[in-house]
């Protein structure tokens, strides 16, 4: 009996002491990125087009680029992942095909990401001749983005309740009746949480976008999907790469105003999420 | 009995040599019966006996489940149900099925209701409509003034009434009710019962119960099935009083229970 309870208190405190150093770690980024950040970051930063002389650099370029590929990567990906989703899940009948599409969707999702950026980059960039340019960029990262939507929109889906949907076929509804009257409202929180995750991972990814080939130097913020390609994770990675000191405060800005974005983001989902909720009850 | 049942009356539906299998499972083997019109049929019989599947062959509703199989006939109203141009959302639309889980919807008891109605694209007295199928299941007087309240606020026989309500503002034909009191209190499961008598003749109505006694209270015909199989079918009276077989008697006496 003794010897069972402090068995489990060695391994509370082995937990607590795992969690702290993960708050600890968290807090020292944080406060290293804060402070090398504060010596650049302002409204002019973000303005300002990248510059030789660090004084002069800021992320207007990349951060537009960002935005671009963010909306992008959400026009693309979203309809057919939550598309092919529902079609999964409520349409397709269990044959080797679906299940073999569904083993497809749940792998890819574990592929590293520097592969997609060869596969945009032979795709995309080369074969469909669209350039290095933010609209390539987009399509990468959809086809990214859309293996994680995919699982998880099914997961969301799955998970409403199958009474449900029952009660409405029995009361005589269409399968897309079901779909849209029952299914989407009870999955929807999970289907925009798990999409959330999916933009995280994309809009917070380098390789791939390096691998198509990137402006390292824009003077202008891009208007259309059709100019070059640049964002802020590769413009972290080239101010990162370089050896003088005040260009690792520049790559710590811009990292600083990726995190903060990549974080408003998942608020406002976090907010709707909790709306739909509401909502739904 | 509270109604002596003709055998003789027109039969609303039919079913002939049907079978269900669920994979390898056989659900159903081999079911010919004819229900009447107006009446209330029970089917009963221990559970796993196949009175769900039975009751969803009515309302085809087994193929929504993946690797079921239906074989064999029903006839509704001159049809063949299962023919090839037969859509199944219409059959459910006139034959309605209430679960034996109870599950409104995440709505308020209005949209419950409407629910049916609106998939159906109907264009008529929508509230009108709510309230005589709120009424018909006894839950009017209750919910009257807060038509808005989310559904899954009510209680639990409220909320199996809600789900009658719901099938019957579809105005079905035929009401099909899978263990409509099973999760109910024995007050509750009266409120029901009685609801049920009310219904009928307005409605053929077919109930799969486990609880012999209610097949007993409720129905003019009584069908007792096992492992599948339909085992005996007639008259509740008679069923219950001369069963012809001696697993229908055992199950009624409770011998081998």
């Amino acid at each position: 009996m003794n010897r069972t309870a402090s068995r489990r208190d060695s391994v509370g405190a082995a937990c607590r002491a795992a969690a702290i150093a993960v708050v600890v770690g968290f807090v020292v980024l944080a406060a290293y990125l804060g402070v090398t950040a504060s010596q650049v970051v302002d409204i002019d930063f973000l303005r300002r087009t990248p510059s030789g002389v660090a004084v002069t650099a800021g992320i207007g370029p990349a951060l537009a680029g960002t935005l671009w590929l963010l909306l992008l990567t959400a026009v693309l990906a979203l309809p057919i992942g939550i598309g092919t989703a529902i079609y999964l899940e409520e349409y397709a009948p269990r044959t080797r095909l679906t299940a073999l599409i569904e083993s497809v969707a749940a792998n890819l999702a574990g592929i590293p990401s520097v592969i997609y950026g060869i596969v945009g980059l032979a795709l995309f960039v080369r074969a469909l001749g669209m350039g290095p340019t933010i609209l390539a960029g987009g399509c990468t990262l959809a086809v990214l983005a859309l293996p994680v939507v995919i699982v998880s929109s099914r997961t969301a889906i799955r998970r409403v309740p199958e009474g449900l949907r029952m009660a409405a076929y029995g009361l005589g509804a269409t399968r897309w009746q079901v779909v849209r009257n029952q299914i989407l409202p009870a999955a929807g929180p999970g289907i925009l949480a798990g999409c959330c995750a999916a933009f995280t991972r994309t809009a917070g990814a380098a390789a791939p976008l390096l691998v198509l080939g990137t402006a390292t130097f824009m003077s202008f913020a891009p208007q259309t999907p059709a100019h070059p390609l640049t964002s802020l994770p590769t413009q972290i990675f080239v101010w990162a790469t370089r050896s003088q000191e005040e260009f690792a405060a520049l790559a710590a800005g811009a990292a600083l105003v990726l995190l903060l974005l990549l974080l408003a983001m998942n608020l406002v989902a976090a907010l709707v999420v909790r709306g739909l909720k509401g909502a739904f009850r | 009995m509270s109604r002596p049942a003709a055998p003789a009356d027109a039969p609303v539906l039919t079913a002939e040599r049907l079978s269900v299998r669920f994979g390898r499972h056989i659900a159903l083997k081999d079911v010919s019966l004819s229900i009447p019109r107006g009446r209330i049929v029970s089917i009963i019989g221990p559970s796993g006996c196949g009175k769900t599947t039975l009751l969803r062959c009515f309302s085809r509703m087994n193929e929504l489940v993946s690797g079921a199989r239906t074989r064999g006939k029903v006839h509704f109203a001159g049809m063949d149900l299962y023919g090839p141009d037969i859509d199944p959302v219409e059959v459910r639309r006139r034959i309605g099925m209430v679960f034996q889980k109870t599950t409104p919807f995440p709505k308020s008891v209005f949209d419950n209701i409407a629910f049916g109605p609106r998939a159906s694209g109907f264009t008529g007295d929508l509230q009108g409509l709510v309230e005589e199928a709120l009424t018909d299941a006894g839950l009017w007087s209750e919910v009257a003034d807060e038509l808005d309240t989310p559904a899954l606020e009510l209680s639990a026989g409220q909320k199996q009434r809600l789900c009658i309500a719901r099938t019957l503002a579809l105005k079905p034909d035929v009401l099909l009710l899978d263990e409509p009191t099973s999760a109910l209190d024995p007050e509750a499961t009266a409120r029901i019962e009685s609801i049920i008598r009310a219904l009928s003749p307005r409605y053929t109505i077919v109930i799969a119960t486990y609880n012999r006694w209610q097949a007993a209270r409720l129905s003019d015909m009584t069908a007792f099935l096992d492992r599948g199989e339909l085992l005996e079918y007639g008259l509740t009276e008679t069923l219950f009083t001369n069963p012809r077989e001696a697993r229908t008697e055992s199950y009624l006496t409770g011998r081998t229970q």
